[in-house]
């Protein structure tokens, strides 16, 4: 059985209503209860950034991830262990949408 | 200043602009503009009027399927909407395109309970690709644009645009513009080069390689490349239940269905590979079995548009994220020529048992009741493999899945992920519909018939030339088939008692033949498929009959049930 740690599922998405709703079916469909959650305008203009506070296996962070991806609104989803903060999202962040720009010219 | 339309005529304007020709659905009072503007529409837009929504979603989901092209539903708010909730979570799973559009009550209503009210985006999102509610006419051009695009696009699923009554009513400009790109979504991922250079070594090194794919291929286009890819690389494939008819019967590397009620070459092949390349298919647990043993021997590879696939069952050693056919070209080139003969003829010993072990005692009966097998093998044969087989859910599924051939991709049309009985019938209008130059059997238990029997009603109105062939047994006959298995015979509540489906036949002037012997199969079949009208062919078949091979719920997949008291065993 692999063990349950705290993660921090971060997700960027286009402000669409009934996202929320839909993403969080995605926790509620396997089980896991979200321990918090937030939701406010990122620091990019028109992206929504919610963060969810769950307890759950590796596995179950990965899939979860992939799937509220799989979301046409959604942009980019990542997990992490709690206090391993990343960083690096913000910048992950900015390629994609600069990258996406470039691609619709 | 430019002329203003209203939403509703918008709505059928884009329709038209995106190339539907038919639209199937049901009217009411939140989506009466529509229906007026319809009115109006004359030939443009075919509009089928279905008995029940699940019948209009079905049916859109059985011309999605058969043509690639989204199938479109127009039903009202509240019930309607709620109504098609089983077949949009059907071609979720089952990935059909189709564009659900529900009528709302206005936005001053929304939230307040009003008659005829419900949450659709609530209850759609959780299991559609995309959901929206359209609640200004400005939005309804982009709305749709957007929908097609997602629809069709990627791993294709249905999409839902809830229509107020305000998005309908009120007047805008129109402009068509095709939808071919939303920031947040990247529908074909760019193949991954060194991912294909890894399978390339790995299929290259590879002794006992073998394929399962499935409606990935058919999605992709891929039936070409797939049939280069084989047979550059000498390898045998099987195919899952959505994935048949993307390879012809035929083909010489194919060696069948795979999973719970497939071929014993394809299973007994999966268990012995030393490498498993799958290919548009996601592993379902009718697939696998018990997944810790599936495939033992092999490392894996796994080809999928849908990144959350790979990975999600069965942990593969190679995931290729892409479209099929790309991902197929370039591995085709730039792989080996190999001959894997002594491996792939290894299905010709498996097919033997199977031909004398199950396949003879269903097919090849001289006394007792007809059976499911042979009326279906009669029917495949008389109609030169030619047909587009559509099924209900249950024994016959699995028996139309079993003992059809097929010759051409898109022929073969039912619910597989979601197992909806009550598929079959408006599914098969929806195809029928779409290719009114094809032959179109529906193979369909007495169950499943009665689930969605009023589009019957359709039938009539439209003279949509469907072949009902409806295998009467008096039995819930997969639920019996377990009952009698793992449930020491309790027949809980799998007798039906039936109605006179003559009576039925004619109360909707649907042509009509039963057939309980053997004598007068032939002549009922030919009289079927000769006709030019619907017809029912009432098959009074073996009322305890049973789907062989069956790998029981739980079990390996090279744990096969021949019959009642025979297992396969290896090398006997």
């Amino acid at each position: 059985m692999e063990s349950e740690k705290l993660y921090i599922i971060s997700v960027y998405s286009e402000n669409q209503v009934g996202l929320l709703s839909s993403i969080s079916n995605i926790f509620t469909r396997r089980n896991i209860n979200i321990e918090s959650l937030t939701v406010f305008p990122s620091e990019f203009p028109g992206v929504h950034h919610f963060t969810f506070r769950v307890f759950t296996t590796e596995r179950n962070a990965t899939q979860v991830v992939k799937f509220i991806e799989k979301k046409v609104d959604v942009l980019r989803a990542f997990s992490f262990e709690w206090q391993h903060g990343g960083a690096s999202e913000h910048e992950i962040i900015s390629d994609y949408l600069q990258e996406r720009k470039n691609q619709l010219k | 200043m430019a002329e203003l339309f209203s939403g509703a005529e918008i709505l059928l304007k884009s329709l038209v602009d995106e190339g539907v020709d038919t639209v199937f659905g049901y009217p009411g009072g939140s989506i009466i503009n529509v229906y007026d503007e319809l009115y109006k529409y004359g030939g443009k837009l075919n509009h089928i009027l279905v008995r029940h929504e699940q019948g209009a979603i079905h049916a859109a989901q059985g011309y999605a399927r058969a043509t690639g092209k989204p199938g479109v539903v127009i039903v009202t708010s509240g019930p309607g909407a709620t109504n098609v909730i089983t077949g949009v979570a059907d071609a979720m799973v089952d990935s059909t395109p189709v564009i659900v559009i529900t009528g709302q009550v206005s936005n001053a209503a929304l939230g307040t309970d009003a008659f005829q009210e419900t949450d659709v985006v609530g209850m759609t999102g959780p299991i559609d690709k995309w959901t929206y509610q359209i609640r200004r006419p400005e939005d309804v051009a982009p709305a749709v644009a957007k929908a097609f695009h997602i629809a069709s696009t990627g791993r294709p699923g249905p999409v839902v645009l809830d229509f107020t009554k305000d998005a309908q009513r009120g007047r805008a400009e129109y402009h068509f513009e095709k939808c071919d790109f939303i920031r947040s979504y990247v529908p074909v991922p760019e193949p991954d080069e060194a991912q294909i250079d890894e399978a390339v070594r790995m299929i290259n090194a590879a002794e006992r390689p073998f394929v399962v794919y499935g409606q990935g291929i058919v999605l992709s286009h891929a039936e070409e490349q797939l049939k280069a890819f084989l047979k550059k690389g000498g390898i045998p494939a099987a195919s899952t239940m959505l994935g048949l008819s993307a390879l012809p019967s035929d083909f010489p590397y194919y060696v069948g269905m795979a999973g719970m009620h497939g071929n014993i070459a394809s299973n007994l092949m999966t268990q012995r590979c030393d490498l498993l390349i799958a290919i548009g298919m996601r592993f379902s647990d009718r697939v696998t079995g018990i997944v810790s043993e599936y495939a033992p021997q092999a490392r894996k590879i796994h080809i999928d548009i849908d990144e959350t696939e790979i990975g999600k069952i069965v942990p593969v050693d190679l995931g290729v994220l892409g479209d099929a056919a790309q991902v197929l070209e370039r591995i085709t080139e730039r792989m080996n020529f190999s001959f894997h003969d002594e491996w792939a003829v290894t299905a010709r010993k498996y097919d033997q048992v199977e031909q004398a072990k199950v396949v003879a005692p269903e097919v090849q009966r001289t006394d007792g009741p007809l059976t499911m097998g042979e009326v279906i093998s009669k029917v495949a044969e008389a109609s030169g493999h030619d047909a587009i087989v559509i099924t209900d859910v249950g024994q016959n599924q699995l028996m139309a899945a079993r003992y059809s051939r097929f010759r051409s991709s898109r022929s073969f049309i039912s619910s597989g992920g979601l197992g909806t009985m009550g598929f079959g019938l408006p599914a098969a209008i929806g195809a029928k519909t779409a290719c009114p130059d094809r032959q179109v059997c529906l193979f369909v238990g007495d169950g499943g018939f009665q689930m969605t029997i009023q589009e019957l009603g359709t039938i009539l109105q439209e003279h949509t030339a469907v072949k009902v062939i409806l295998l009467n047994n008096n039995w819930l006959g997969n639920v019996r088939q377990w009952q009698e298995l793992f449930f020491d015979r309790h027949y809980s509540q799998t007798r039906m008692l039936n109605p006179d489906y003559s009576l039925i036949a004619r109360a909707y002037g649907i042509r009509y033949r039963m057939v309980d012997e053997r004598a007068g199969l032939d002549a009922a079949v030919q009289e079927m498929l000769d006709s030019d009208e619907a017809f029912i062919l009432d098959a009074h078949v073996e009322e305890q009959g049973m789907v062989y091979p069956m790998i029981p719920v739980g079990r390996r997949v090279d744990e096969i049930m021949l019959n009642r008291n025979e297992w396969y065993e290896d090398g006997k």
